[in-house]
């Protein structure tokens, strides 16, 4: 696939939250605020990029070739876990701003599906670590979009009187199922028709 | 209290619908019962084994290394199970396909193996890994019923014998509501579950502090 | 639907989310206003599209008296918002649908588009439109199957002049240039009932270049009151001169669409730039309902000009994508639904933000 291809099925089709459903954790407490929904979306196009060229290296020249490809769980979790040290090594050491921004976002997304799943759902298909890098940050950049959109509603919402019973995490999700609904719109004919 | 630990997972302490943990498996895979059960039913093997190995292997293991530990555990024992649905249930596990290794992170197991590894009792620490497994798992079964229901009109379950596995309902399946089975209902669904528990939760406390006042 | 505001009898004072005249009055004016295109649409489809609207207003007060009445503790019926929700609902349905669709569409737009986030003024999403998606991807068969206007009982088949679009686009035709040519060679469909409305319709039609006057009138297979671009926008001049929906979403709406449609429309047909069928695309499915009564509502869309002509512009411009490229003939429920995502966010276009809480 082109890149245009991989950058818009990972965005728009293949959304890492309306489609996949990935990431739901953090992103419902991160759409109390647009601020943190934006740190965390871009923690998560970082941590994407970065993760998902490397998991891709890992499978296609360890895990494959020395036929250890039952490892993958593990090896994954692994990189992930060891990816997301280096990061907060690395911020802290070249851009302490960057770490307390991002500091409290990290730790929540080290133990959530979206790094991993999109790890483990991208990688088999992409035919190189560029494609991968590529794929990652457009995942997160997906990512992102849902989640400061889905804050920014909800930032509207806080205004309203919603009812009693919807309020917090409810009418969050049924916003997020509202969003998904409209995102149904891009499909891969779409996609196939668009790029060809 | 002693009673609370298996109970309370199904019910009071549902993990999924009260503290919403595990969110994204459990709405990826609740379309199809069968895939929900099965889900589950890995949860439910990964949790009991991982508790019961964390509460033996904590004394030997430094505390600051722990965590990574229980990371390791995890994913490890997610593979063994992976592996023995690979061979045991190929066609399952190609339909829950990321969603099962993804029990690697999975909140609810690495949040209870940190707290029960400090428990001091064994049998307690296995009737609440249990309990919350079977309340997970429960809570799935609920959200794939509807969703299978009334989006497909079936209810898939496992072939046994000459029994095909896929139940149709009748009337339901000429006319299904298809966005129920697609990520759209799952978060449409999962959210008014989750107005209804807090609703019930609610009620519960003004009823107990009416009775305690 | 949510025209108008219920903010206006909040309280407190500014910051007002959304401001306006009353409600009821507004609401009842735009209805009077659609009723042409409706009454044309029955008369053009029959009975069954009558069954259609019935059950879809029928539908929509009933779950609005039920939930607001059940959950809210308030009766809402008199502001009018459900029966124009229902109304714009049934007219974006075919008219051959089973008519639990009508019921399920009008259940959804009310009870979980609308009173679940509070009520009329507090959606988001324009309740209407997201319930034709919500209906559109459930029962995608019979909201797919058409009927060609005033044809004899029986007869069910028939095509949409989008539908007749999208095929020539996957499967190419030489030789054609536009997609009028397909639609004038598929308008004599057999077994018209023959009468005044026919013959009316013929020589009205023949006042503008064949094929165009047609679609004005709504003589083509469609939704039951999007036919009549005609009427529909003759309707909403009286709103238009009344201030009751402001003019920047329409016309930037339909202004991009056409650009676009003009400029690139020839392209999939191998005609080259800016010969795009810009008529046909502005006169064809629910382009006229969607663009000038339901991608304005104010609670939907956003509050300050700027955003409002960023908004137009985005439903025009995925309008035009969704319905070139996409895999359904139609684009303008999906396109709406997308921008009403990112309304909040259009609001903070052009200074202050509009309320302090709101801020974090």
């Amino acid at each position: 696939m082109s890149f245009a291809g991989i950058i818009l099925t990972a965005v728009f089709v293949n959304n890492v939250v309306l489609h996949q459903l990935l990431g739901l954790c953090p992103l419902f407490a991160a759409a109390g605020s647009r601020r943190a929904a934006l740190g965390l979306g871009l923690a998560a196009a970082l941590v994407l990029g970065l993760t998902a060229p490397a998991a891709w290296a890992l499978q296609h020249l360890v895990l494959e070739p020395l036929r250890l490809g039952y490892l993958q769980t593990l090896a994954f979790v692994l990189l992930v876990a060891g990816i997301f040290r280096l990061v907060r090594l690395a911020a802290a050491r070249l851009a302490p701003a960057v770490h307390r921004a991002l500091g409290l976002h990290l730790p929540a997304l080290a133990v959530n599906c979206v790094v991993l799943g999109s790890c483990l759902l991208l990688v088999p298909g992409l035919s190189s670590a560029w494609r991968s890098a590529v794929a990652g940050l457009a995942a997160g950049a997906g990512f992102l979009l849902a989640s400061v959109v889905l804050a920014s509603i909800q930032a509207r919402l806080r205004t309203e009187r919603v009812p009693e019973a919807m309020r917090g995490l409810p009418i969050t999700l049924l916003s997020a199922a509202l969003m998904a609904l409209g995102f149904l719109a891009f499909d891969r004919a779409l996609l196939a028709n668009l790029i060809g | 209290m002693k009673e609370r630990a298996f109970i309370g997972g199904l019910a009071r302490q549902n993990p999924l619908l009260v503290y919403l943990l595990g969110l994204c498996p459990a709405l990826a895979v609740s379309d199809l019962v069968s895939k929900a059960l099965g889900l589950g039913a890995g949860v439910i093997l990964v949790l009991l084994a991982a508790v019961a190995a964390a509460r033996l292997l904590r004394p030997v293991i430094p505390e600051r290394l722990q965590p990574i530990a229980w990371l390791v555990l995890v994913a490890a024992l997610v593979s063994l199970v992976d592996l023995a649905m690979q061979a045991y249930l190929p066609a399952l596990r190609q339909q829950l396909g990321v969603y099962l290794q993804l029990l690697a992170v999975n909140c609810l197991i690495l949040g209870l193996v940190e707290r029960l590894a400090r428990s001091r009792s064994l049998s307690r620490c296995l009737r609440l890994a249990a309990g919350q497994g079977a309340g997970f798992t429960l809570a799935l079964l609920l959200i794939a019923l509807v969703r299978e229901v009334l989006g497909s009109g079936t209810i898939t379950l496992f072939p046994l014998g000459s029994f095909g596995g896929v139940i149709r309902v009748p009337g339901l399946s000429l006319y299904p509501v298809r966005v129920l089975s697609l990520a759209a209902g799952a978060l449409l669904l999962l959210g008014y579950l989750a107005a209804l528990a807090g609703r019930l939760m609610a009620r519960g406390r003004k009823a107990e502090q009416r009775s305690a006042g | 639907m949510g025209y108008g505001p219920g903010s206006a009898l909040r309280p407190f004072p500014a910051p007002h989310l959304h401001e306006g005249p009353t409600t009821a009055g507004m609401m009842f004016s735009v209805v009077l206003c659609l009723l042409p295109a409706g009454i044309w649409g029955v008369l053009l489809f029959g009975q069954r599209a009558l069954h259609v609207l019935l059950v879809s207003v029928g539908a929509s007060l009933l779950t609005e008296l039920a939930v607001s009445g059940l959950f809210l503790r308030r009766f809402t019926l008199a502001d009018g918002s459900a029966l124009l929700t229902g109304l714009l609902l049934g007219y974006s349905l075919p008219p051959a649908v089973p008519l639990f669709i009508p019921a399920a569409a009008s259940f959804f737009a009310i009870a979980v588009i609308k009173q679940s986030f509070g009520g009329l003024g507090r959606n988001w999403l324009n309740p209407a439109l997201g319930a034709r998606v919500f209906v559109m991807f459930s029962w995608t068969g019979p909201m797919t199957r058409w009927q060609a206007p005033l044809a004899a009982a029986d007869v069910l088949s028939g095509a949409t002049p989008l539908g007749l679009a999208k095929e020539a686009l996957s499967h190419p035709v030489p030789g054609l240039r536009g997609p009028i040519e397909l639609l004038l060679a598929g308008l004599r469909p057999s077994g018209l009932r023959a009468g005044p409305l026919s013959d009316l319709l013929q020589r009205l039609g023949r006042l503008a270049p064949a094929g165009y006057g047609q679609m004005a009138l709504g003589n083509v297979a469609g939704c039951i009151g999007e036919g009549s671009a005609l009427l529909l926008a003759l309707g909403s001049i009286y709103l238009f001169v009344k201030k009751i929906i402001a003019w920047e979403i329409p016309a930037a709406y339909l202004g991009s669409f056409g650009l676009l449609a003009w400029a690139f429309g020839g392209l999939p047909f191998g005609a080259g730039l800016f010969r795009g069928d810009a008529a046909f695309h502005l006169l064809a499915g629910g382009l006229a309902l969607g663009a000038l009564y339901m991608a304005a509502d104010p609670v939907t869309s956003p509050l300050k000009r700027p955003g409002r002509l960023i908004f137009g512009l985005g439903c025009g411009a995925l309008t035009f994508l969704l319905r070139t490229w996409g895999s359904q003939p139609e684009g303008v429920a999906l396109a709406v639904v997308l921008m009403n995502m990112f309304v909040p966010l259009l609001n903070r276009i052009g200074g202050r933000p509009i309320s302090r809480e709101a801020e974090q």
